[in-house]
């Protein structure tokens, strides 16, 4: 197993002249591709990782300064790419990875042939014209929460005190390794998405890019879907109904059909 | 039956939309069920810092594993009053719905209680942040006046040459008269100066740890009794006595024999500069296994309790120390916990405390392989001081026999004429005596009669000394009633066995 490999917890499955590289959002890991990845795999290469400082990455790998902007985790994904990518490769990002993968592919555009986008938003905190952000105030108290919250997480036995119900299957696979995220990396890592600011950013990236908006969605509302489809070339914007934040975890057929789509035209 | 339980309970569609809830849920939101059920999103109940946070952090986990539990989130009821609140949420399907089972508990008094801890948590870190700093902080002060003492010990011992030598030349220059006393007080004044200088320079090179060893096997018991030697002037200078316990050799240490002579001569200038007049000092040398020990005790001004760490420290000479005449930098322990530690060794201060004399004790690692010596022969060893007279008309030669017999830990008077000795035996109680034959007022034989008859005098040992040696003279000086003739110039050896028999009388 390579450096990158142990450092990302790389997973490649499927097979296909074109790579799919999955990088997950929030609070959690590649896992949460799992209901959209496997549609994949027989036209893909997939390549699915953890970012540095979540699930199964190599958490001793996680430095501040490092990750002190979304850059570090750009420079990872850049690295994932050169040495497990084979032909085109697709980027699919949720919600703070699409910026992520945004970044990679302005420093590198050649490597990329298009982004999918679920969910995402180039800044979170309203300035000036842009209003369609939160307050400062709300973005401190979401930090405060999840300082709160982190006291308990840091073994989170929610599966094993309430159990998995209506989801079998799951239930021994989930029970130690899922979500088991560091809460101090946790903290810092929502610290670094929620205060950052790519929005002068968005115009550099040149590859084409489906936006895949939710309905209802509090954290990537419909107006931030808009403003970046106005500002970002070559996008398109699609929206799914969907209440939530994961379409890909919520309404799997609906985003792999708007990914279809999307891909039967920009990779003509 | 949990209409009424402890805890608000409800049933929502999968976006949080109100199913059905208990009595206690609609007490504690505030509002009936009508308005509750089909109407109000839990979500919606959250301000929108913890929105976020149950959006980006709780629902995947939801969605995925089915639960997610302790959750600790403000809750606003009808009245936007906050509720801090516990939740677990359980996932269900309901045919094709999707439907979640919500827990929600009062947390008031959690939440304070883990504000508190939060705080407290940091404040500590912010207390250990500041202290780093601090200790930063002093670490780089020390270090710059380390630098700064190693400079300027080297600048000031660039003008102290050429001073020197245009002293020397002046000297030469001047003779005796009026301008040579003057240029005597110079001279020691640059002497004194040159010393104070030569030792900041060695703390300095110390302390930056550029001080160099010259290792090599020392004999510690020949490297102690001459360092002794070299402070017989200083000791008489002010009248004090000093003893010696030393061991018999070889006591084999690994190490510089400069270094380790300059601690000795140290620690003996400081018992005499820092004990009054005519005080009593001793210096040891003993062997415990594995180590070496030398202690210097004296019966001067002693060290108060709070004061034994830090008399080691660089400047740190106790006030009010004595006039200023007896000066200093206060460097001079400093040097000497410095050569002891580069040689693996460590050294304290003992004392009970003001005006009540002080002891060194210097520990140092015997050579790899050496061995504590047998315990010196009990008659080669002077346990107790010994009173001695010495008897001789001849000052240089009754002085320098007096300060070989104060090496050896005796108590020693020196008489110069018979008249004298008479006058002070009964004061001086002498158990040994060594009287001269040729004195000038009466001869040695005479003498040692008149003693012999004064109270105590049976039980003295009288020595002859005399320059002639002839079997003649050994008898007519036991007719007279010493016990012991010896000739001049005197064996010390031959002595010895003799005053251990004194001691022991």
């Amino acid at each position: 197993m390579s450096s990158v490999q142990i450092r990302n917890n790389v997973r490649i499955s499927g097979s296909g002249s074109a790579t799919m590289v999955f990088a997950h959002g929030f609070g959690c890991d590649q896992t949460m591709w799992r209901f959209l990845a496997p549609a994949y795999e027989g036209r893909f290469r997939t390549i699915a990782f953890d970012l540095v400082g979540s699930g199964g990455s190599d958490l001793g790998a996680y430095r501040r300064d490092k990750y002190d902007s979304l850059h570090g985790h750009a420079d990872d994904l850049l690295e994932i790419v050169d040495e497990f990518a084979t032909g085109p490769v697709v980027f699919v990002g949720h919600s703070v990875s699409t910026m992520i993968g945004m970044l990679a592919m302005i420093k590198a555009p050649h490597k990329f042939s298009a982004q999918i986008m679920v969910g995402p938003s180039p800044c979170y905190i309203d300035d000036g014209d842009y209003t369609v952000g939160f307050s400062r105030e709300d973005i401190d108290e979401l930090l405060e929460t999840m300082e709160a919250n982190y006291l308990g997480w840091s073994s989170n036995l929610a599966p094993a005190i309430m159990g998995v119900p209506d989801r079998p299957e799951l239930r021994t696979e989930l029970t130690n390794s899922f979500c088991r995220n560091d809460p101090e990396i946790a903290k810092h890592f929502a610290r670094v998405t929620f205060l950052s600011d790519h929005r002068k950013d968005v115009p550099l990236s040149t590859v084409p890019a489906l936006i895949l908006q939710c309905s209802d969605d509090m954290v990537a509302p419909l107006p931030v879907g808009d403003f970046l489809h106005r500002q970002l070339p070559a996008s398109t914007l699609h929206i799914i109904e969907n209440v939530g934040h994961c379409p890909h975890m919520s309404a799997p057929t609906e985003s792999s059909r708007a990914i279809d789509s999307f891909l039967a035209g920009a990779l003509r | 039956m949990f209409e009424h339980a402890a805890c608000a309970l409800l049933v929502t569609a999968a976006d949080s939309l109100v199913l059905r809830a208990n009595a206690t849920a609609c007490n504690w939101l505030g509002y009936s069920l009508d308005e509750l059920v089909g109407k109000v999103r839990v979500r919606d109940l959250l301000p929108v810092g913890a929105r976020l946070f149950f959006n980006t952090h709780c629902q995947p986990i939801l969605q995925v594993q089915g639960s997610v539990a302790e959750i600790q989130v403000d809750v606003r009821n009808r009245l936007q009053e906050r509720m801090p609140m516990l939740i677990n949420i359980v996932r269900h399907r309901e045919g094709d719905a999707i439907v979640d089972h919500w827990a929600l508990f009062k947390a008031s008094d959690r939440r304070a209680y883990e504000r508190e801890l939060l705080a407290a948590r940091k404040a500590a870190e912010a207390a250990e942040a500041e202290l780093k700093r601090l200790n930063a902080q002093l670490s780089a002060a020390d270090r710059r006046k380390d630098e700064f003492l190693a400079t300027l010990s080297h600048e000031l011992r660039n003008p102290l040459a050429p001073m020197r030598s245009a002293l020397d030349v002046f000297r030469l220059r001047a003779g005796q008269g009026g301008d040579g006393r003057l240029l005597q007080v110079f001279d020691r004044q640059l002497r004194h100066l040159t010393r104070l200088v030569d030792d900041l320079m060695e703390v300095s090179r110390i302390t930056q740890g550029r001080m160099q060893l010259r290792r090599a096997p020392v004999e510690l018991s020949a490297l102690v009794r001459s360092a002794a030697q070299d402070m017989a002037e200083t000791m008489k200078a002010a009248r004090h006595s000093l003893r010696l316990f030393i061991e018999e050799g070889p006591i084999m240490v690994d190490g510089d024999a400069t270094r380790l002579a300059q601690v000795v001569i140290n620690l003996l200038t400081n018992a005499a500069k820092y004990t009054p007049d005519g005080g009593l000092i001793e210096l040891h040398l003993g062997c415990r296994p594995g180590m070496a020990e030398i202690r210097v005790r004296d019966n001067g001004i002693g060290i108060p309790a709070p004061a034994l760490d830090t008399v080691f420290e660089m400047f740190s000479q106790l006030e009010p120390a004595l006039e200023r005449a007896k000066g200093g930098l206060g460097i001079g322990l400093a040097l000497v916990r410095g050569i002891v530690e580069l040689h693996g060794g460590s050294i304290r201060a003992e004392s009970a405390g003001q005006h009540q004399g002080s002891t060194f004790v210097v520990s140092l690692p015997l050579s790899a392989g050496a061995v504590c010596p047998a315990e010196a022969a009990p008659d080669h060893a002077v346990p107790s001081p010994v009173r001695v007279m010495v008897v001789d008309d001849n000052q240089d030669a009754a002085e320098t026999l007096a300060m070989a017999l104060e090496l050896v830990a005796c108590e020693v008077v020196v008489a110069h004429s018979g008249a004298q000795a008479l006058a002070l035996v009964g004061v001086a109680d002498p158990a040994l005596l060594l009287l001269d034959i040729g004195l000038p007022d009466m001869n040695g034989y005479e003498l040692a009669r008149r003693l012999r008859q004064l109270p105590g005098g049976a039980s003295r040992i009288l020595i002859a000394t005399t320059g002639w040696g002839q079997q003649k003279d050994r008898e007519r000086a036991f007719d007279a009633g010493f016990d012991h003739h010896l000739t001049k110039p005197i064996d010390f050896e031959l002595i010895k066995p003799l005053l251990s028999k004194a001691g022991a009388g």
